[in-house]
């Protein structure tokens, strides 16, 4: 007798697996993409996956409107190498994945769920959009996530795997998460597509170039890493959940099996920077020097190149790094690079990872573009995120620091903690060059031969101010290291710093100028 | 002549520097080694009684820094300079310096070392010894005739060669008379064309020819020891990768008669202390002299191993102005010995470099066994430098013992985090070729080893699979398992969702 | 799970059955089951017995998709879901899942040799770069037939494995 029920049971779990259908599957498979289902088996530790809602179907009275087990996702939880985490997929063989009332549902109940637990939220974006039949109540629905991805900001982190189109105002769910992921020529999100902008704006554009993988990661900075292919997509995924903690109330798991010694001192750090200061370097090779291993794992690697952010581990410890790069606009500031580093400092900060800070920027990028662009507003939120910020943060100091840049990247009065500088840091209001020509402005006016006077008074400021001992002997860099100590230095600090505990006076929020 | 040699400054790295380390501690005498930024942590500057910093990485600023090198030299108090192999070994400005300095340069003389570095000159002077040389052109052949004439001589196919340029390019193939007047004309417009001149060698072209050398002695008082042969017929782009001693194909007395004329051969350039006289053998058994390597050589230790002697520590005694306590006949060949050197290159991919920091290693060990290497669990293989990690040698009272060893040996060496190219020779040790002696210097391709070696992989993939498999299965499982664990016994989540 | 050994052609089926005491596992790999006694275990690092035969492996590399290994002194590369891996080979093909542009190097090594000239049409094995590493050239050579879009290394740079040497689109 119970037999019939267990075989009903497994006749609803095979239908309920099957998606769409077997057509619909294999259209999936022939467009080169895998199922709601074989995604998460990659993503998922062998065997942790448990789904929920499985049965749930919509209430819509449009009888035009089949009925599919899962309404177009699949939902649960699961571990990824061993850490909990809840997930929901959107399933593209089930009505294109639209979102209707009840898969609203069940995403904003595993979001819930979360919440509870205390551990990150996964969500892999391969959907049609809003479906149409369930009128409202679809646009209810994304209301409802987007409600849910508010109210879980800051508290679990949010992951976003695009991995499929993803069209309208659905494009805001991942643009609230912490970090997206396109997979190239597969993920696409935007706005308003391109039939919609030839019709109104006569614009010929492909999906691809619109909204595409590369665009996003490097035009607009939606996305913050491209992956090549969905293997590649949960890599990255994985990777990045192996530097951040589950929740805002923990810390990042400290690796013990530490292979890189943390007192390891790299002679040949000096020798990156070259001996013309104007001349570029990669800041990303001090980085690699300095880090656990040399594993840099970057953000946002092809979006405002002028600066960097990523995150690695150094003594064990996960970690957040923001350095200027010199290669790009000789790492100038500017409005792209001011949002990107604000928005990281922002996230390690809410999930209580510590903050290094590596300086080498000649001020801001000038221009009537930046300005009218609201080079002002924008490059104020740097130094709000990182005043606001109360998380361990130790700044290096490694060319040159000049005027308000010099305070925007993590200086002593945002309350950085330590503050260090290389005996090749530049501390100044201008550049050289620049300041002489302001200070000195009778005497160059009359000199014989400018340009030879030019470079005497610039080397003298140069000699006199734009070095590190003045700042030192006012206390506002804590000392000068020798660069091949940079990461003993920092890992100390870092040590040092573990147990800090800072607070802010008590606000709803500030008003951090968006 | 004798000066007491207290103190080595050893002027080179790896496992040369730890070879020559060694040598000197057994004698007593003072260590000093010089290391560049990349090897802060080698293990050579670990043992050595006192370490100096000679410069960057890059070989130009530090191990071929002759002023560098010999400036700390003086400044450390060095008796005498061990250059090792390569770097400044073969250098007669670096020989020089060093007696200009005062210090002893273990080695030969710089005025030996100019000779034995013109390949030209150092033909004529053999010639002159009647030591037997590739037959050809004494010198730059300019005339149609006279290339036809010596051709004639050496017997056909010769190759024809440029004087300038070289590593392969401006060398052509002659097989009959008809052929090098064709070819002669070419090249000496090509010649003419690029240098401005005709200049060509002649020389005859041998084939399936086989590698054997002499290891020799010389003291300062005149007397000559060669020390046998060692056949190091498998090479790959002219780098030796086995050697072996005694070779297969040289019976007691070809020994004795190649060994005397390598004895005249070191004597007629006035040599000093080790060296090696090569030799081309041919098919029909006829040994030609090709050139003397003025160093101690890489595979050295298989004739310490059947001789039974050390020749580090026989160098250090010769500069030291001693005369040589044994003579010819008190020498004698005891069992055989292989090496094979285990390069950081991968064989499967073409050889690729592979360098980086080897986080664990297991050198092999047991009888008959001998590895010289500067690899611990940790080091740092730089791409700096050579690709020579470690030297496995094995010795056996005849070769099938020495060999049997060595395939097991090459079983246990386990070196993790670079690729070695201990695969090509676990395939070349179970090669019918190589047990037959079959060896000449395109064995590689001849017998297609490197395919072998694929097919070698490919079954052992087979038998590792179901392994690889289930230790996939267990990763996973294991992952489960120590999270449960780790779950209930970490104290408490700090999590609560607090309300602001 | 459909695992991929190595170059071997022969797919293999494996699952773990269940566990049965604390170090013992029964698991099936192509539809015969087999007994795993766990001897020995440390972080990615076991030692065990397959039908009471010795095995030591230590998982040097882990990915979504293949994992790498020295397996009884042995290096060799385990690829997982295979039959996934066929659709997503196939999303190449057919140009989704773009991301075979970059050219990348697979050794570390310096730049000594900078080839071919960005901009140009490339064939694949035309060589673009030449790295330098323990006093070998090694040439670098297209992976795929388009257009050289970019190199993104300049002479004398140091790269590391893996990093992106060009883009050929």
């Amino acid at each position: 007798m119970h037999e019939e029920k267990i075989k009903r049971l497994a006749s609803m779990k095979k239908s309920a697996e099957s998606g769409g259908g077997q057509e619909r599957v294999e259209a999936q498979h022939s467009k080169g993409k895998l199922t709601a289902r074989e995604r998460i088996a990659l993503l998922l530790d062998e065997g942790s996956f448990v789904e929920l809602d499985k049965y749930i179907t919509h209430r819509s009275d449009d009888p035009t409107l089949p009925k599919f087990y899962g309404d177009g996702a699949v939902t649960g939880f699961g571990t990824i190498n061993g850490r909990q985490v809840f997930l929901f997929s959107f399933d593209f063989t089930v009505l294109g994945g639209s979102l209707g009332e009840m898969t609203s549902k069940k995403i904003s109940k595993a979001m819930d769920h979360a919440m509870k637990v205390g551990c990150p939220i996964i969500g892999i974006i391969d959907s049609g959009g809003a479906r149409i039949q369930e009128g409202v109540m679809s646009l209810d629905g994304y209301g409802e996530i987007f409600f849910h991805n508010t109210m879980a900001s800051g508290v679990i982190p949010q992951i976003t795997a695009s991995i499929g189109p993803s069209a309208g105002g659905a494009v805001y769910s991942p643009a609230m998460t912490d970090f997206v992921v396109m997979v190239e020529n597969v993920g696409q999100m935007f706005v308003t597509g391109p039939e919609v902008v030839k019709e109104v704006l006569s614009q010929e554009v492909s999906f691809e170039e619109l909204g595409g993988a590369r665009a996003h990661a490097t035009k607009s900075g939606v996305a913050h890493f491209i992956a090549n292919n969905e293997y590649d997509c949960f890599d990255k995924v994985k990777k990045l959940l192996s530097f951040i903690p589950q929740n805002n109330a923990e810390e990042p798991a400290i690796v013990e099996t530490n292979d890189d010694d943390p007192n390891r001192i790299d002679p040949k750090l000096i020798n990156i920077l070259p001996e013309n200061p104007y001349q570029q370097y990669d800041m990303k090779e001090i980085i690699k020097s300095i880090v656990d291993n040399g594993d840099f794992f970057e953000v946002h690697e092809l979006f405002a190149e002028n600066i960097i952010v990523g995150f690695a581990r150094m003594g064990g410890r996960s970690i957040g790094i923001i350095a200027n790069q010199p290669m790009y606009l000789a790492g100038a500031l500017d409005i792209n690079s001011s949002n990107k580093a604000a928005r990281f400092i922002r996230f390690c900060d809410a999930f209580n990872i510590s903050i290094v800070t590596l300086v080498d920027t000649p001020g801001y990028l000038p221009g009537a573009d930046q300005e009218h662009n609201g080079i002002i507003r924008h490059g104020s939120k740097l130094l709000f995120a990182y005043c606001e910020a109360t998380v361990p943060k130790v700044t290096c100091i490694i060319g040159k620091a000049y005027g308000g840049a010099y305070i925007a990247m993590g200086s002593k009065n945002l309350r950085a903690d330590i503050n260090y500088a290389w005996p090749s840091a530049e501390i100044a209001v201008l550049g050289p060059e620049a300041a002489i020509t302001i200070i000195h402005r009778r005497e160059l006016k009359n000199a014989p031969n400018a340009t030879d006077t030019k470079k005497k008074l610039a080397k003298e400021f140069r000699d006199k101010f734009a070095n590190p001992y003045i700042a030192a002997e006012k206390g506002i860099i804590d000392v000068v290291i020798d660069p091949m100590e940079t990461r003993p230095m920092i890992i100390q600090a870092l040590n040092a710093l573990a147990n800090k505990k800072e607070s802010r006076p008590w606000k709803k929020h500030g008003n951090i100028n968006l | 002549m004798s000066k007491k040699i207290t103190s080595i400054l050893i002027a080179n790295r790896g496992e040369i520097a730890l070879r020559v380390i060694r040598a000197c501690r057994d004698l007593g005498i003072k260590s000093i080694a010089i290391y560049s930024d990349e090897d802060i942590r080698a293990v050579h500057v670990k043992r050595a009684d006192e370490a100096y910093h000679i410069g960057p990485a890059a070989p130009a600023q530090s191990y071929l820094n002759m002023t560098k090198i010999v400036e700390t030299a003086k400044a450390a108090g060095a008796d005498a300079i061990h250059p090792g192999y390569g770097f400044l070994s073969e250098n007669e400005n670096f020989s020089e310096m060093c007696d200009k300095n005062g210090i002893i340069f273990i080695g030969p003389t710089s005025k030996a070392m100019e000779l034995t570095g013109d390949k030209m000159k150092c033909k004529a002077v053999m010639k002159k010894a009647k030591v037997p040389t590739v037959p050809g052109s004494d010198g730059i052949v300019e005339d149609m005739q006279e290339a036809a004439d010596i051709a004639d001589e050496a017997g056909y196919p010769v190759l024809l060669k440029s004087a300038f340029g070289g590593g392969g390019r401006g060398i052509r193939l002659a097989n009959d008379e008809k052929q090098l007047r064709q070819e002669f004309e070419m090249a000496s417009a090509e010649s003419r064309a690029a240098f401005g001149k005709a200049a060509l060698f002649v020389e005859k072209y041998l084939e399936r020819i086989r590698h054997i050398e002499f290891q020799l002695i010389r003291d300062s008082h005149g007397n000559s020891r060669h020390l046998f042969e060692r056949e190091c017929s498998i090479q790959r782009r002219h780098q030796k990768l086995i050697e072996m001693s005694p070779s297969p194909v040289v019976d007691q007395k070809t020994r004795e008669r190649i060994g005397e004329i390598a004895v005249r051969a070191v004597d007629a350039v006035d040599y000093l202390n080790a060296g090696t006289a090569e030799f081309l053998r041919d098919p029909q058994g006829n040994f030609y002299f090709i050139e003397i390597n003025s160093r101690l050589q890489v595979e050295h230790p298989v004739t310490e191993l059947v001789t039974g002697l050390d020749l580090v520590k026989l160098q250090i005694g010769v500069a030291q102005g001693e005369e040589l306590t044994f003579k010819q006949q008190d020498l004698k060949m005891n069992g055989c010995a292989i090496e094979c050197r285990i390069n950081a290159e991968d064989p499967f991919y073409e050889f690729a470099p592979s360098t980086g920091i080897v986080p664990n290693c297991n050198l092999p060990y047991g009888p008959g066994i001998r590895v010289d290497t500067y690899l611990y669990p940790g080091c740092n293989v730089s791409g700096y430098y050579d690709s020579l990690v470690a030297k496995l040698l094995a010795w056996g009272r005849n070769f099938d013992e020495s060999r049997i060893r060595m395939k097991h040996a090459l079983d246990e060496f386990m070196i993790e985090g670079i690729n070695t190219t201990i695969p090509l020779y676990k395939t070349i040790m179970d090669d019918r070729n190589f047990i037959n002696g079959e060896l000449s210097t395109d064995y590689l391709d001849r017998f297609k080893i490197l395919n072998k070696m694929s097919e070698n992989a490919k079954e052992a993939a087979k038998k590792s699979a179901k392994a690889a498999v289930a230790a996939v299965l267990l990763q996973s499982e294991f992952v489960r398992k120590t999270e449960a664990i780790h779950q209930s016994s970490i104290p408490k989540s700090k999590w609560k969702m607090m309300r602001g | 799970m459909q695992f991929k050994v190595g170059d071997l052609a022969e797919l293999f089926e494996g699952e773990v059955l269940r566990t049965t005491d604390n170090n013992s596992v029964v698991i099936k790999i192509g539809g015969k089951q087999h007994t795993l006694q766990l001897l020995k275990s440390g972080t990615n690092e076991f030692e065990f017995l397959l039908d009471n035969s010795f095995h030591h492996a230590k998982i040097l590399q882990l990915s979504t998709a293949e994992v790498k290994m020295m397996i009884d002194g042995q290096l060799l590369v385990v690829k997982k879901h295979s039959k996934l891996t066929e659709v997503l080979e196939n999303a190449s093909v057919i140009g989704v899942g773009g991301g075979d542009r970059n050219l990348t190097s697979q050794i570390p090594g310096r730049v000594v040799n900078i080839v071919a000239k960005p901009g140009t049409e490339v064939k694949k094995g035309d060589v673009i770069v030449v790295l330098e590493s323990m006093k070998m050239q090694v040439a670098v050579k297209a992976h795929k037939d388009g257009n050289l879009k970019e190199i993104k290394v300049k002479q004398g740079a140091s790269v590391a494995r893996n990093d992106v040497l060009a883009v050929i689109e």
